[in-house]
C-alpha cells in the first residue's frame, strides 16, 4: 500500500485552513436580518462546512491505508524548484513595488535584468541588455503610443 | 495572430492570451473588442496544430491527437501537406459550428427568458457541476479547487446587502479578487516558474527544413468531405456541453475517425485522416461553445470563461436579453468569427514560413518576457498597483495548487460563476421569504438539478473506474 504523501498534509492544511476561513466568516461577516432569508454570511459558512469536509476526506484518504487509493505521483520539490519559485515570486512583487515608487520604464528593464541575470544566471551582458531595452522600449510603444493606455509613471520614493 | 502564436507555442494557453489581451480591450469600442477576443480564441485554436505537425509537441492541449499522424507525416517529408490540410479543416470545422450557433442561439435564448431566480440557480449550478469534468483525473481535487474559487468570489462588497465581506478594513479588497488578475496569475505565473526551472535541461527547438504550407489535392479533401462533416458535428455537440472542449472532441473525433476507416492500421502512421479529423472537430468546438456561453451564460472552458469576463466588462450580460438589447453585437460576433478563420487561413497558408521563427525563441526568453506581460496586463485593468501584488500572490497560489495536483481550471470556473450561484439563490429565497419549495416545485429547475446529478455520477464512475490499482 503506497500512501500518498501529499495528501498527507494537503488533508490537515485544508481542515486548518477551513477552520480559520469559517472563524474570520463568524468573526467578520454579519448574519442574515430576516428570519429565514440568507444573508451575507450563509454561503460563506456552506462554502467554509463543503472544504471542512472535503480536507477531511483527503486526510481520510491519505492516512487510512483502506481507504488510500492514489499513487503518489508528484516528486518531492528540490531546493532549486523551491529557490526559483520563491525568486519568482520575490521578482513580481519587486515589480509592483517598482512600478509604483519608480515607474514603468525605470522598473521593467530592472526586473528583466534580474530575471536573467539573476534567477537565470545568464552572462550574455549584450543579450540580456538587448532585451532589457528593446522589451522596454516595445511595451512602451505598444501600450501607450498604440493604446493609448497610461502606464505606471512611479512616485519617484516619495 | 496572437492567438495563433500563443496556441503553435508548447506551454502558452490561447487562455493565457486571452486573459493578457483583456486588459487591451477596455479602451475599445464593444464591437471590436469582442472581434479581437474572438479572433484571440479562434487563433488559438488553430495555432495549437503548428507546433504539434512540426515538432511532435501539441501547441494546446486539443491539438494533442493532431500529434499522432501530423508528426509522422512532417516526417516522412509531407508536412506542408499536413500543415495546409490542419489549416482547411480547421477552417472547415469552426464555419460549420458557426452555422449551427446560428441556428441554434435564438432557440435556446428564447427557452431561457422564461427562467427566474430558481431556475437560474439551478442552471449556474449545473454549469459547476462541469467542474468535476475539468478536474483532469481527480474529481476531489476538482471540487476542492471549485471550493477555493468560490471563496475569492466571497471576498469584496456584497452585492445584495453592500456589506464588505472579509476586506479587513482596506479599500482596494472591497472590489474583490478581480477574474483577470486571478487568471494571469493562476495561469501564467506556474508556467513562467517551469519555464525557469527546465533553463538549461531541454534542448531548444530545433527547426524543420519543410515549414511551407502547401495545399493537399483537391481529391484528397474530396475524399474526406463527409469525415470533416462527420467530426465537425461530433466537435459541435461536445462544444455545447459545458465542461467538455477541443481536447475531448478532438480524441472522439480522431477515435470515430481511425474506427470507421478502411484502414485503420494506417493511423499513427502518418494518415491524412488523422490529421483532418481531429482538426475540424476540435475547431468546431469554438461554435458549439458559444451556444451555452451566449444564450444561458454559461462558459465551457476556461477560454471561454475568459470571453465571459470579457463581456461583462464591456456591459454585456450573455442570455436571452442579450438578443433584446444587443441583436447588433450578436450579427458583429458571427461576422468577427467568420473574419477571423478567414484571416487566420490566408495566415497560415501564406506566412506560416515566417510565423513558426517564434517556436526558435527560447523559451526562458519569453518567459521573461510574459513576467512583464503579467505585470503590465494586471496593473491595466483598474490601473492599479495593488493588483499587481494579487497577480503576483494568485500565481504562487497558482503554483503551489499546481505541485499539490490541484487543477486551477475549476478556481477560474468558481470565479465566474459563484456571484450568479450566491446572488439567484438569495434572490429566490427572498422573494418567497425563505420558502425553499421554489426549488423543488419548478420542472426547469428540476430538470437542471437532475442535470446536475447525471453529470456528477456519471464523472464519479468514470473517476472510479480511472482509478489505477494500488499495489
Amino acid at each position: 500500500m503506497r500512501l500518498d504523501r501529499v495528501d498527507r498534509w494537503l488533508g490537515p492544511c485544508l481542515l486548518v485552513l477551513a477552520i480559520v476561513w469559517l472563524w474570520l466568516v463568524f468573526a467578520f461577516i454579519p448574519g442574515a436580518r430576516g428570519e429565514g432569508e440568507p444573508g451575507p454570511r450563509a454561503f460563506p459558512v456552506l462554502l467554509g462546512i463543503v472544504l471542512v469536509l472535503l480536507g477531511g476526506f483527503v486526510t481520510a484518504s491519505a492516512f487510512l491505508p483502506s481507504a488510500s487509493s492514489t499513487a503518489d505521483e508528484t516528486g518531492r520539490a528540490t531546493r532549486r524548484e523551491v529557490l526559483i519559485a520563491a525568486a519568482t515570486f520575490g521578482l513580481l512583487m519587486l515589480y509592483a513595488f517598482l512600478l509604483e515608487k519608480l515607474g514603468f520604464l525605470i522598473a521593467t528593464p530592472v526586473v528583466v535584468v534580474l530575471a536573467m541575470a539573476g534567477i537565470l544566471r545568464m552572462r550574455n551582458w549584450l543579450l540580456v541588455a538587448a532585451l532589457a531595452g528593446g522589451l522596454t522600449a516595445a511595451c512602451w510603444m505598444f501600450f501607450v503610443w498604440l493604446l493609448k493606455a497610461p502606464l505606471p509613471r512611479g512616485l519617484w520614493l516619495m | 495572430m496572437v492567438g495563433l502564436i500563443f496556441g503553435s507555442i508548447p506551454g502558452l494557453t490561447f487562455s493565457m492570451a486571452l486573459a493578457l489581451m483583456l486588459p487591451f480591450t477596455f479602451g475599445m469600442q464593444t464591437t471590436p473588442a469582442l472581434g479581437l477576443l474572438l479572433g484571440v480564441y479562434v487563433g488559438g485554436m488553430t495555432g495549437g496544430s503548428v507546433s504539434a505537425i512540426l515538432l511532435g509537441i501539441p501547441g494546446t492541449p486539443s491539438a494533442a491527437a493532431t500529434v499522432f499522424d501530423g508528426y509522422p507525416m512532417a516526417r516522412k517529408g509531407e508536412a506542408s501537406v499536413a500543415l495546409g490540410a490542419a489549416v482547411i479543416a480547421s477552417t472547415f470545422g469552426g464555419l460549420f459550428s458557426l452555422v449551427v450557433m446560428m441556428l441554434l442561439l435564438e432557440q435556446v435564448a428564447a427557452v431561457a427568458i422564461k427562467f427566474g431566480p430558481a431556475e437560474i440557480f439551478a442552471l449556474v449550478l449545473f454549469g459547476l457541476s462541469t467542474i468535476c469534468g475539468m478536474a483532469e483525473r481527480s474529481m476531489l481535487r476538482g471540487l476542492i479547487a471549485g471550493t477555493l474559487g468560490l471563496m475569492l468570489m466571497i471576498i469584496g462588497l456584497d452585492e445584495l446587502d453592500g456589506v464588505a465581506r472579509l476586506t479587513f478594513g482596506t479599500v482596494q479588497m472591497q472590489q474583490g479578487v478581480n477574474l483577470l488578475v486571478a487568471m494571469i496569475g493562476l495561469f501564467a505565473v506556474p508556467q513562467i516558474i517551469s519555464t525557469f526551472m527546465h533553463y538549461g535541461r531541454i534542448e531548444p527547438f530545433k527547426m524543420p527544413a519543410d515549414v511551407r504550407a502547401r495545399l493537399p489535392s483537391f481529391r484528397q479533401l474530396k475524399d474526406r468531405l463527409w469525415l470533416m462533416v462527420r467530426c465537425s458535428g461530433i466537435g459541435t455537440g461536445i462544444g455545447a456541453i459545458p465542461g467538455t472542449g477541443g481536447p475531448i472532441a478532438a480524441f472522439l473525433a480522431y477515435d470515430h475517425a481511425r474506427r470507421f476507416d478502411r484502414t485503420p492500421e494506417n493511423y499513427g502512421k502518418g494518415e491524412l485522416s488523422g490529421v483532418v479529423a481531429p482538426e475540424s472537430a476540435n475547431n468546431a468546438v469554438t461554435g458549439g461553445t458559444m451556444i451555452p456561453l451566449l444564450s444561458l451564460g454559461i462558459p465551457g472552458d476556461p477560454a471561454t470563461a475568459v470571453i465571459l469576463g470579457g463581456l461583462l466588462v464591456h456591459g454585456l450580460y450573455p442570455g436571452p436579453m442579450l438578443f433584446r438589447t444587443h441583436l447588433e453585437l450578436i450579427y458583429a460576433l458571427y461576422v468577427s468569427i467568420v473574419l477571423a478563420y478567414v484571416v487566420i487561413l490566408v495566415v497560415q497558408l501564406w506566412g506560416i514560413r515566417i510565423f513558426v521563427k517564434v517556436l526558435s525563441v527560447p523559451p526562458h526568453v519569453l518567459a521573461v518576457c510574459i513576467i512583464v506581460l503579467c505585470g503590465l496586463g494586471s496593473y491595466a485593468i483598474r490601473n492599479s498597483i495593488f493588483d499587481v501584488y494579487l497577480m503576483a500572490v494568485m500565481g504562487l497560489f497558482g503554483y503551489i495548487l499546481q505541485r499539490v495536483r490541484i487543477p486551477v481550471a475549476p478556481i477560474v470556473l468558481g470565479l465566474v460563476l459563484g456571484e450568479t450561484l450566491e446572488k439567484q439563490y438569495r434572490t429566490a429565497l427572498i422573494m418567497t421569504e425563505g420558502d425553499y419549495a421554489v426549488f423543488y416545485t419548478s420542472g426547469v429547475a428540476l430538470f437542471f438539478f437532475g442535470l446536475t446529478a447525471l453529470t456528477i455520477g456519471l464523472q464519479l464512475r468514470s473517476s472510479l473506474r480511472r482509478r489505477p490499482a494500488v499495489e
